[in-house]
């Protein structure tokens, strides 16, 4: 009988050559993706990390039992409603966006699986589909039954059914990266952009946060969740070592372009969790520090290690770090009810700190939550005046990115508008567009809300469309956590300086 | 009968572009207040704002239609100082 070592090798990489059919019919171009090269191009498919299904069976097996267990120990209603109101506003946007997210990775996975271009590939897809689909169950079974306490959670299984503007854009991107993607580019967009750059955004900072915040269970579901990210994600670096031979400027315009897609989608998963929904005292770091030290660096030397440069839209992603997710909040603030979640103004303490953390631009987003507090001041607090402390103008949208026209600055809004084949577009920035203007045949004919609205699709009227179109009720859509009776707000104006 | 024009209007200080309905037959400046007040939440009023449509300073007594602006264009509210 072989040993694990003598059989796995075997087990692990059997491909043959075909005889009845041609090899690019079993691996067709527009499913197994460009570059379309022979098998011998890709035959030395080599994974950092080797696991056989009966190794991978037993792991994960003990890593749900370590789950369930902590869900036994602490996941009981009583401990989640010990936690701080912002801390569980932002389990309710990870408890809607990440579980059928998830689940979009399991039928890109599967596209690996099946025509990923080497037999190694097509198993390490294989075992990264049940990963997603663990993950995929995991945040649905410790966050559902919450729905009975709280109606906001039943957003875990509905976020993604509804057309609630996030999950207009959410759809958007994951649906691209995932569930219409090509092996290729769902290995460079997925498994090496989004798992090895990104997730550490959640995996290692939103961990870190539910620690300080006392969410053992959160903290406890991400790092599980991470320890699959990091085998699975393994795949993009071999696939990208073969592209790069034959292909360096796509492999370098999928990297760019999936790096500002995750970017724009990580910004407010993340930014708002790190920046505004976790308790000043239980911060370790801001969003930007966090990008710095876990993101940024790590990308580029993974770009320096390939021969690949930064992105053409660097310095403008470096000036977003400053602004962007804090433009996003307050827009989303003042325009909550389209939302599933409850939202909290910045006290004068956290303003200060965000001062320090983001000295280039705060001037300018304090002067509008001062002007949001007065609003609240002139209404006086309750949950009455909720919709007297909010928008009733229409927002607009990135016809690529599909999140709010919020980028740039509040001085210099970078929104810009395209005449196409005799249709207008407009972009929330010059990488949004570039994007659309690369592959416009894939993105022209997605309507953005405001031209649903404009159409007739989606009802012009605010309360009809919260309710008819993106499927909130009075119960569940987003209000302020404490509906502007704040302290400190009651006392004095802000003294922020 | 006028007809509505959408336009995406950004006033300076605010956070996000906000979709405008404009008569034809309205100024750029009733426009300009509309989106003043569409903001409102956010950004305090002011009395000198101009009205910019394709980075070009708009005649406040112009009327949309008179100005040139057409369906889904861009156009601004800034304060008067920063010109």
């Amino acid at each position: 009988m072989l040993n694990r070592e003598e059989w796995l090798p075997l087990a692990r990489k059997l491909d043959w050559d075909y005889t009845y059919v041609r090899e690019d019919e079993v691996f067709p171009q527009v499913i197994s993706g460009h570059p379309w090269l022979p098998h011998a191009e890709w035959k030395d498919w080599e994974e950092s990390f080797k696991t056989s299904y009966r190794e991978y069976v037993d792991n994960q097996y003990e890593k749900d039992m370590a789950v369930y267990a902590v869900r036994d120990a602490i996941g009981r209603l009583e401990n989640i409603q010990k936690l701080a109101a912002p801390w569980l506003n932002s389990l309710k946007v990870h408890a809607a966006a990440l579980p059928l997210a998830e689940f979009t990775g399991v039928i890109g996975s599967l596209r690996g699986a099946r025509f990923g271009r080497d037999s190694a590939w097509r198993t390490m897809s294989t075992f990264g589909a049940l990963d997603e689909y663990r993950h995929t169950q995991i945040p649905l079974l410790l966050f559902h039954p919450l729905v009975r306490w709280d109606s906001q959670f039943d957003w875990a299984h509905k976020f993604y059914h509804t057309n609630n503007w996030f999950a207009v854009a959410a759809r958007h991107f994951f649906d691209e990266l995932t569930t219409g993607q090509n092996a290729i580019e769902f290995a460079i967009g997925t498994n090496f952009v989004l798992e090895t750059g990104f997730t550490n955004l959640q995996f290692v900072g939103l961990a870190s946060l539910a620690r300080e915040s006392s969410d053992h269970m959160f903290e406890r579901m991400v790092t599980s969740i991470q320890t699959d990210e990091a085998r699975h994600a393994q795949i993009g670096h071999p696939v990208l070592e073969v592209m790069m031979k034959h292909d360096p400027e796509y492999v370098q315009y999928l990297l760019d372009k999936w790096f500002w897609r995750s970017w724009r989608m990580f910004s407010i998963l993340t930014g708002l969790s790190t920046d505004y929904l976790t308790a000043l005292e239980q911060r370790p770091y801001s969003f930007k520090e966090f990008m710095e030290e876990w993101i940024i660096d790590q990308y580029l030397r993974t770009l320096d290690e390939f021969g690949l440069k930064k992105p053409w839209y660097w310095d403008i992603f470096e000036d977003e770090l400053n602004i962007y997710h804090h433009a996003i909040y307050a827009s989303a603030y003042t325009y909550r009810a389209t939302l599933w979640f409850d939202f909290v103004i910045p006290s004068p303490a956290e303003r200060k700190w965000l001062r320090q953390k983001y000295p280039k631009y705060w001037d300018d987003m304090d002067a509008v939550w001062e002007q949001v507090a007065e609003r609240w001041r002139t209404v006086g607090p309750g949950a009455a005046n909720e919709l007297a402390v909010h928008g009733s103008a229409m927002p607009t949208f990135c016809d690529l990115c599909q999140l709010p026209l919020s980028a740039g600055t509040p001085r210099k809004n970078t929104a810009n508008v395209l005449t196409k084949d005799g249709r207008k577009y407009i972009f929330c920035s010059a990488p949004c567009r570039w994007i659309f203007l690369r592959e416009p045949e894939r993105y022209a004919n997605h309507k953005d809300l405001v031209k649903r609205v404009l159409s007739g699709e989606a009802p012009a009227h605010l309360p009809d469309l919260l309710t008819e179109y993106f499927r909130l009720t009075p119960d569940t859509w987003g209000k302020d956590v404490y509906h502007g009776a704040y302290e400190w707000l009651a006392t004095k104006k802000a003294s922020v300086a | 009968m006028y007809m509505s024009i959408p336009l995406y209007g950004f006033l300076e200080g605010d956070t996000l572009g906000l979709l405008m309905l404009a008569e034809e037959g309205e100024t750029v400046l009733q426009l300009a207040r509309k989106l003043q007040d569409a903001a409102n939440i956010r950004v305090p009023h002011s009395d000198n704002v101009d009205f910019l449509y394709d980075g070009k300073a708009i005649d406040p007594g112009l009327t949309v239609v008179q100005a040139g602006l057409q369906a889904l264009d861009r156009f601004d509210v800034i304060r008067r100082h920063t010109l």
